[in-house]
């Protein structure tokens, strides 16, 4: 149940996109992250709650 | 010195770099208007909310006698999600996600104010409820919304517009000048009316209708109308600001010249705030569309009844 809980509403996601590129995002689930490749920034998801802050999202080096 | 044109090779970038900086003029200090809202929003003080009860209740009003059903509604940074709670109510909507700076409830969005996370077409309705006076690209955003609404998808949104705050604006540059010999920005420029709706056409809706309403709210002092405006998250968010406290004298004389000028027989101050109902639609072929120059059927002339002289 705590594990469903966290998890993101699917279809939240497809409503979402990357606030800073605009571009697709998908869906990591091993880290609960949402991951923005054009810009290159993961954005986590805290208690189901996708967190779509430049400031809070975690750069990804490629 | 003696290769000009090297010299102005090397300039160009730079140039340019600095020219992108500058389309918007930066107004807000964004991480600072986060942090009110935060503060806010924490500190659980609801009674400041009747202003977004009011917007609230006049968007409802606006949304009920659309013909038409929301299937996915968005409420873009909406404080206390009243608004999306009131707007649910109406039975026009199918189901609303909120977004807000700071989420904390399932079924929320964290994201800021000037960055629309939205799918292209995925909302077929949008909601503002008091925060667009915040953002230092307006237009942005309203392009953003555009684009996040599906054809056919309703904008409605309730901004904060100029007149709102004009005595506390006065008095404080009044007071300041007069004790300090200079004054800082201590009330943030509310957008125009006019000026609304030449950025909703800019942005590209259909249909685009502004109003405004003017609501008069009545303190005891400057002091609880400034505790008021805390708890609305409304705390000076100017880059412009001045970053030294405001000294307790000119806060002490600015409540002096409120008490003088703007109070009733009563001893009450009174404060003025002015929200613009802004209501577009995104481009859809069903909506009424304007005929084609020279297209027409019957003369002007014969339409409006008047005689060729």
């Amino acid at each position: 149940m705590e594990e469903r809980m966290r998890r993101v509403d699917p279809k939240l996601l497809e409503l979402l996109v990357c606030p800073l590129s605009k571009g697709r995002l998908s869906y990591d689930a091993e880290r609960n992250e949402l991951i923005s490749e054009k810009a290159r920034l993961a954005y986590p998801i805290r208690d189901g709650i996708p967190i779509m802050l430049i400031s809070e999202a975690r750069k990804i080096e490629m | 010195m003696g290769y000009p044109a090297d010299n102005g090779a090397a300039i160009r970038p730079r140039v340019s770099i600095v020219q992108r900086q500058s389309i918007v003029e930066l107004l807000f200090d964004q991480s600072l208007v986060e942090a009110h809202r935060a503060r806010a929003l924490k500190s659980g003080d609801r009674s400041a909310a009747f202003l977004l009860q009011i917007a609230a209740d006049e968007l409802a009003d606006r949304l009920a006698v659309i013909e038409r059903h929301f299937d996915e509604a968005v409420e873009l940074h909406g404080y206390t999600g009243q608004v999306a709670e009131r707007l649910m109510q109406t039975g026009k909507i199918g189901h609303v996600t909120r977004v807000e700076t700071v989420a904390d409830q399932p079924e929320m969005i964290a994201a800021p104010l000037e960055h629309v996370p939205l799918a292209p077409g995925s909302a077929n309705l949008v909601v503002s409820p008091l925060s667009l006076h915040l953002t230092n690209d307006t237009p942005g955003v309203f392009i953003q919304v555009r684009r996040a609404l599906a054809p056919d998808g309703l904008f409605l949104a309730a901004i904060p517009g100029a007149g709102t705050l004009q005595e506390l604006r006065e008095v404080m540059l009044a007071a300041e000048s007069e004790i300090t010999g200079g004054a800082s920005p201590r009330v943030i420029p509310f957008v125009d009316v006019r000026e609304v709706g030449g950025l909703l056409q800019r942005a590209g809706y259909a249909l685009p209708v502004v109003d405004s309403d003017s609501y008069t709210v009545r303190y005891d002092s400057l002091f609880a109308l400034a505790r008021d405006l805390r708890a609305m998250g409304m705390a000076n968010p100017l880059l412009g600001r001045s970053r030294t406290p405001l000294p307790r004298k000119v806060l002490m004389r600015a409540a002096e010249l409120y008490a003088t000028r703007f109070s009733d027989p009563d001893g009450r101050i009174r404060a003025t705030f002015t929200i613009i109902y802004v209501s577009g639609w995104a481009p859809h072929e069903s909506q009424q569309q304007p005929l084609k120059p020279g297209s027409a059927k019957m003369r002007l002339a014969d339409a409006l009844k008047v005689k060729d002289s």
